[in-house]
């Protein structure tokens, strides 16, 4: 018999499809920008207790790219990388969030708290 | 019942469309289409992905400032059912509408006259660089056109078929008909 199949059907996505799950997602921009980076919880994460779970005890961690590394000479290099470069840039303009969104189709935010009416003022109207 | 905005494109979302995912902060995306879901996904930035409303607005292509958009606002306060209330804010809202068309006409206006100044400027640069100085004096001589000769060559072999058993496909040897 010939070959039954399409040839070049086979793309090796199967891990990106996998990463890109939601079960699977990591830290948005937004987290770490308006959360991660603040300096009180700058210092948390990166003195963090020992972490059986975690890459390398969760001991070497980078804040802007919310990531685990093994060593001390993996974080150094990898600080020194073109990923983490990009990664900060990326972070000095503003994240995108859902308010942005929002006014973006034109729809604002109106956060004044109701104004408390006594039953007076109410039965006067 | 709320209408929600897509997270990504800031596209309407009615009740009973569009899926929602809810971060372990429990913040909710909304989105419209699969889309716009496959694109937060592989977190693309919506200010950068030309189709979305968030790109147009950035990009300044469309009205920003402006008193008519003001008036849109989530509120959450609730309000006491007013039949005159109602009445005039009907009323309001189409007036608005009316005026917010009316500016974004000119505003769309505006920008297309600046634009079209751009691409004459854009197209008047690639005319003088497209006059290149060099200019050649003769045309040069290219090989002399020969004459087709046509070859007739007869067919000897039948065409094979995958169909017929061992034809072409057999590890035996082959053995012409003629």
């Amino acid at each position: 018999m010939g070959r039954l199949r399409r040839s070049r059907t086979h793309r090796a996505q199967r891990d990106v499809h996998r990463a890109s799950r939601t079960r699977a997602r990591t830290k948005d921009l937004d987290q770490i920008q308006l959360i991660d980076l603040d300096p009180k919880n700058r210092a948390k994460l990166e003195a963090q207790e020992l972490d059986y779970e975690k890459p390398g005890l969760a001991q070497h961690y980078c804040v802007e790219c919310a990531k685990y590394y093994e060593t001390d000479s993996a974080l150094q290099s990898h600080w020194k990388s073109k990923v983490h470069k990009r990664r900060c840039k990326a972070l000095k303009e503003p994240a995108y969030t859902i308010e942005e969104s929002e006014l973006a189709a034109g729809l604002g935010r109106d956060d004044r708290r109701a104004v408390a009416t006594t039953p007076d003022t109410a039965m006067s109207q | 019942m709320r209408i929600e905005k897509c997270y990504f494109c800031s596209k309407s979302v009615y009740p009973g469309h569009g899926t929602a995912f809810v971060r372990n902060d429990a913040k909710v995306f909304r989105f419209c289409t699969s889309k716009c879901h496959k694109n937060f996904k592989m977190k693309r930035n919506p200010r950068k992905v030309r189709w979305t409303k968030a790109f147009r607005r950035a990009a300044g292509k469309e009205m920003v400032i402006d008193s008519t958009i003001d008036f849109e606002k989530r509120r959450n306060v609730p309000v006491r059912y007013d039949r005159d209330l109602m009445r005039s804010t009907l009323q309001a809202m189409k007036r608005i509408a009316e005026v917010k068309k009316r500016r974004e006409n000119a505003f769309w206006k505006n920008r297309m006259a600046t634009s079209r100044e751009k691409l004459k400027t854009h197209q008047r640069k690639l005319t003088t660089k497209r006059q290149s100085p060099v200019r050649l004096l003769e045309p040069m001589p290219g090989p002399a056109p020969s004459e087709k000769v046509k070859i007739k060559i007869k067919a000897t072999e039948k065409p094979k078929s995958a169909l017929v058993a061992g034809e072409g496909r057999s590890m035996g040897m082959e053995i012409d008909h003629d």
